[in-house]
């Protein structure tokens, strides 16, 4: 008996629960999309703290010392009483690696992905990717490590061979394909076979003779110079190249993969071959993605401390001549990373707010990049969707 | 297989959260390179005799004076004085920094050892940090550009040496290199053929060679005595009298054992 | 263009294509094999029986019946060493005293070898720093030491155009005719008797902590403060950015609003990572003062700000991967979306949002630049768990800088930066490995 009216007693309380259940459950859905919305603009909230918290921080700066010191004066003195903080050299030395590093991984990357996206057979590709992967993963203080112990005494002690190797090896078969094709635009328009024939050999000999030449006397020259400090802009150049990289070839392999079938298609159709399909046609639709991916990987070299830090001798000035990558420099990063140190908070000195200055450089150039990288990306899906 | 990588999470955390073992507050020493073998040492011989933890970082003297001044560490490793500026901050945030010398270091000036240069004078250092003299050829030495080699703006080290050889308000030129401590002064000079840097005494070795200035080389006994020209005091600051823990700490460096770590590390006692 | 000359180029642009590849490969190669060789020397090496002194007195490892036999052994070798020291410096009071200091002067360039070589000599002081209390304990270094006591370097500046080139004297030579002259013959021959290297394998430098700032000992400090930083971020960041994907795929609406979020994310991503130390200090240290200075909260938040948008990314791509059919046939069996998405979608994209968590996780493992003003110190032993909202931690990226570059003695002790090196390169590989692992699975599981 007494059991029953506890079972009686649950089941009313069942129903009435049931019909408080569907109201709650409305409210706590609402509550719970507001969540998920307040968790995701958390993100942007973040962002606009990072950049409240730098500018704030570096505002001062600008109030004490102005512009125009910062951006046109080489002289970093900020330890001096008072201190000098021109920062030109500084922020020159940032672009040098970041424009040495685009030299070497931009050519590569965007090779390696057409490779990928293109000529590689899929179970090659397989494996490929991985190992681009285990590039990306490798952490930037490892990358620092290597440049500073093994490869800055490497270029110290043998910096002239091996300048005069990396020209031959990479320039040579350039120099080579190039002669072939100037000598043969260069005789395409002669009617005559045989005599079409002959000066083609002519000017092969003559132009391939000349580049051997040129070849030789470059590598000679480049064997002779000594490199007095390994950790030099080649250097952190060479390594901040290899951490580009993956960034390049995954986002411009992602836009080639983009470009439809039937592009390719329709270029063979005409009697193209990969090359010229892949360069006349591919290339141009895909080159905005491609622009994208260049931005994104200059980026990572622009923001990249570790490497910079140990390995490109932290010497703030323009080097002499002003292309001279074999000198040591001083990036953004680095004089962030290094002087941080001193940063007296207490006392509110330029030298601590230039630094977040410094910063807030940093963080609108890559705001402005990702803006950019970003648009071109929507537009190029916009194109190629065909809106 | 989510299964698998939940318990292989689970084992982690037992094995992190097994060595977890609480004890007592720790010191935390921050400041200076130069100072950061006698403090890491002093560390290590300090929890093992006492058992109380001490982090040492090393991030400049100029930081040790900023944690100081936060209170984000209990003793300032410093190898320059604390400045006016320094000390009045710390005043105004109730932190009332003493100063306590731990040994003298001198500053060794250092080349590499196939450099045939034994002897400089103050001034001709000083010039080559100015940058007036550009190549050992100009100081007896054979034709080569001196790469020269200097410490982070936030070293102690980088303002001894200033005020000691250089004097305050000339600038360094700027085409010197930047190192951001002893070891990496001392690494960059051993395998660069045309570099000059300066050193706390305690960090030479064989690897690079120590030049004498004014004709005198660094040694405990010049160092001591004052003959040798480019010499400072360490310190260590704490905010207040010290007390306990801090002041056992501090007074090592008035033991035998404090005194035996100091000069086995080369550095010279007062 | 002719033909032939179309064909060869386009062979060359597919040659230039794979030899960026193989160049990408080969890049890969050369920074992680010397890595990889060196690194593995800090536990398989030649150890010495100094190492063996040294791991008994240090962490009471190893039998000690053995050692003092092996000790025994060693010492009946080092007492005709030392006798010959001594007999050497009876010889040198009776010399005159011009010869005298000039001997005296080689000779304590012979004490110091030797004292590198094998530990403080009879007569010495007991060093007070760990690292003069032992010999050699790496074999290889005591052959470098060898050298150094066989042979004086010196520099030979006689053309003054140049700078000098280095060579070696041998110092039996310098002591020929002394009672010492026999010493250096008889420590090359014997030396392998004084020190008996033997194959080490040394697991304690992945569990010991450091004796005297790295000398000796292993990095469980560092490894354990890299982990304690990695899955703190990860314990903020992977609920929050699972969240955040979930609304980005299921809720968020097209408009202005959720586009300025995604801007917000991909802005996010870009900031580079000393930004972050920075923002790190001036808002957790700083503003919020999520504690007093340094702590591994403080670096593990920075780091999850860090790692959030990674997160994200990757939790959409999974979610959008589940397909159509699953979120159809749930809703149309009556489930609300709420439940549709805790029961159907996130169990089905879990495996992917896993994997962009485990790469995230490495991530934060080996990042630097935020942790330097936000959670790194050079020396410390490992913390408890309790410690970490007030503690600072020693960790693997941070000490290899350090090591590398701030340490007195970086050149000597660059088998334990190597080891570092390897551990950290390691965990990150591992970590990308089992992702890609993971993700092979799904996608085969996928497919069917």
């Amino acid at each position: 008996m007494a059991e029953e009216s506890v079972g009686e007693r649950n089941r009313s309380n069942a129903f009435v629960v049931s019909a408080r259940k569907r109201a709650l459950q409305k409210v706590a859905k609402k509550a719970g999309e507001g969540m998920l919305f307040s968790v995701a603009f958390f993100v942007a909230v973040i962002v606009l703290f990072i950049f409240y918290f730098v500018a704030r921080d570096a505002i001062p700066f600008f109030q004490i010392r102005g512009f125009s010191e910062f951006f046109t004066s080489s002289n970093w003195y900020p330890a001096d009483e008072p201190g000098e903080f021109g920062a030109l050299a500084i922020i020159y030395g940032s672009l040098m690696v970041t424009l040495g590093s685009a030299m070497i991984a931009v050519p590569m990357g965007v090779a390696a992905a057409i490779c990928l996206s293109d000529i590689l057979p899929f179970s090659i590709r397989q494996y490929a990717k991985p190992v681009i992967e285990m590039l990306a993963a490798i952490p930037s203080v490892a990358f620092g490590f290597f440049a500073l112990v093994v490869l800055a005494p490497l270029m110290q002690d043998h910096g002239g061979p091996m300048l005069m190797w990396g020209w031959w090896i990479l320039v040579s078969p350039f120099l080579l394909l190039s002669v072939i094709v100037i000598s043969d635009l260069l005789t395409a328009n002669i009617k005559d076979e045989k005599r079409r024939q002959q000066r083609h050999w002519m000017l092969l000999i003559v132009l391939g003779l000349s580049s051997i030449f040129l070849l030789f006397k470059v590598g000679s020259v480049l064997n002779g110079i000594q490199i007095l400090t390994g950790t030099n802009a080649l250097n952190v150049s060479i390594i901040l190249s290899f951490m580009a990289l993956p960034t390049i070839v995954s986002v411009s392999e992602d836009a080639l993969q983009a470009v439809g079938r039937d592009i390719r298609e329709g270029s063979y159709a005409l009697g193209a071959t990969r090359a010229e399909t892949i360069i006349k046609t591919i290339l141009p639709a895909a080159s905005s993605g491609i622009l994208a991916a260049v931005i994104l990987g200059i980026m990572r070299a622009l923001g990249e401390t570790m490497v910079v830090w140990m390995a490109s001798g932290n010497s703030s000035h323009i080097p002499e001549p002003w292309f001279n990558y074999l000198e040591a420099i001083r990036t953004l990063t680095a004089t962030i990373a290094g002087d941080m140190g001193e940063a007296d908070q207490v006392t509110g000195s330029a030298r601590f707010h230039v630094l977040f200055a410094m910063g807030l450089l940093l963080l609108i150039i890559s705001f402005i990049s990702n803006l950019v990288s970003e648009r071109i990306v929507v537009r190029q899906r916009k194109i190629l969707s065909g809106q | 297989m989510i299964k698998k990588l939940l318990l292989l999470g689970f084992f982690f955390s037992c094995a992190v959260t097994g060595t977890a073992n609480a004890e007592g507050k720790a010191l935390v020493l921050d400041g200076s390179t130069t100072v950061g073998p006698v403090a890491k040492s002093f560390a290590t011989y300090f929890t093992k005799k006492y058992g109380v933890r001490v982090m040492v970082s090393e991030s400049g003297s100029g930081n040790g004076a900023k944690s100081l001044i936060n209170g984000s560490c209990t003793i300032a490793a410093m190898s320059r004085a604390m400045k006016d500026a320094e000390i009045a901050a710390a005043r105004k945030k109730g932190v009332n920094p003493v100063a306590h010398v731990v040994a003298l270091d001198g500053l060794a000036m250092v080349v590499h050892p196939g450099n045939p240069v034994r002897s400089l004078s103050k001034a001709q250092i000083s010039s080559i940090y100015r940058g007036a003299i550009t190549n050992w050829k100009e100081v007896g030495g054979v034709n080569s550009r001196i790469v020269v080699i200097q410490r982070e703006s936030n070293s102690g080290t980088q303002e001894s040496f200033k005020e000691l050889v250089i004097g305050k308000g000339v600038q360094m030129t700027g085409n010197a290199e930047t190192q951001s401590s002893n070891g990496s002064v001392k690494s960059r000079v051993s395998t660069t053929l045309s570099a000059i840097g300066f050193l706390g005494l305690g960090f030479v070795d064989s690897s690079v060679r120590v030049i004498a200035v004014n004709g005198v080389l660094p040694s405990v006994k010049t160092v001591k005595d004052g003959t040798y020209p480019v010499s400072r005091p360490l310190y260590f600051y704490t905010n207040g009298q010290p007390a306990g823990a801090v002041k056992q700490f501090i007074d090592l460096s008035k033991t035998v054992e404090g005194k035996g770590m100091i000069s086995e590390l080369g550095f010279v006692n007062r | 263009m002719n033909i032939g000359t179309r064909k060869i180029l386009d062979r060359s642009f597919t040659a230039v294509g794979i030899g960026s590849i193989v160049v990408m490969a080969l890049a890969l190669m050369i920074v992680v094999v010397p890595i990889v060789y060196n690194g593995i020397g800090a536990v398989f090496f030649t150890g010495t029986v100094e190492h063996r002194k040294m791991l008994h007195a240090e962490f009471k490892r190893g039998d000690s019946q053995d050692l003092s036999s092996e000790v025994a052994s060693s010492n009946r070798y080092r007492a005709k060493v030392y006798d010959m020291l001594t007999g050497f410096e009876a010889d040198l009071e009776t010399m005159a005293p011009e010869k005298k200091a000039e001997y005296q002067a080689k000779y304590s360039q012979v004490r110091t070898a030797l004292q590198a070589l094998l530990g403080p000599l009879p007569g010495d002081p007991e060093p007070m720093l760990t690292r003069f209390k032992y010999g050699q304990t790496r074999w290889e270094k005591a052959e470098e030491k060898l050298h150094d006591l066989l042979y004086e370097s010196k520099w030979d500046n006689s053309n003054p155009n140049v700078m000098s080139k280095e060579y070696f004297v041998s110092r039996a030579i310098g002591f020929e005719g002394t009672s010492l002259a026999r010493l250096f013959p008889y420590i090359k021959d014997n030396l392998e008797n004084m020190l008996l290297p033997e194959f080490t394998f040394y697991w304690g430098f992945i569990t010991d902590s450091s004796v005297d700032s790295h000398f000796f000992g292993g990095i469980w400090p560092e490894i354990q403060g890299t982990f304690f930083l990695a899955i703190g971020a990860m314990l903020f960041a992977f609920p929050l950015g699972v969240v955040a994907a979930v609304y980005f795929t299921e809720y968020a609406k097209p408009g202005f609003l959720n586009s300025m979020l995604r801007s917000a994310n991909s802005t996010l991503a870009g900031v580079p990572s000393i930004v972050f130390g920075m923002f790190g200090l001036a808002f957790f240290i700083n503003t919020m003062k999520v504690s007093e200075s340094k702590s591994v909260i403080a670096g593990a938040l920075t780091l999850a700000i860090m790692i959030l948008p990674t997160i994200i990314r990757a939790a959409e791509e999974a979610i959008l991967a589940v397909p159509k059919t699953y979120r159809e046939a749930s809703l149309s069996l009556g489930s609300t979306k709420w439940n549709t998405i805790a029961t159907v979608i996130l169990p089905a994209a879990l495996p992917g949002i896993l994997t962009g968590g485990v790469i995230s996780l490495g991530r934060a493992a080996g990042e630097t630049a935020p942790i330097i003003f936000t959670a790194a110190v050079s020396v410390g032993s490992a913390i408890g768990l309790a410690d970490v909202f007030s503690s600072p931690t020693p960790a693997l990226s941070w000490n290899i800088y350090n090591l590398a570059s701030e340490h007195e003695a970086a050149t000597q002790i660059r088998h334990v930066q190597y080891g570092m090196v390897l551990a950290l390169v390691t965990i990150v590989l591992l970590l990308n490995l089992s992702a890609i692992v993971l993700r092979a699975r799904i996608s085969k599981k996928l497919k069917g």
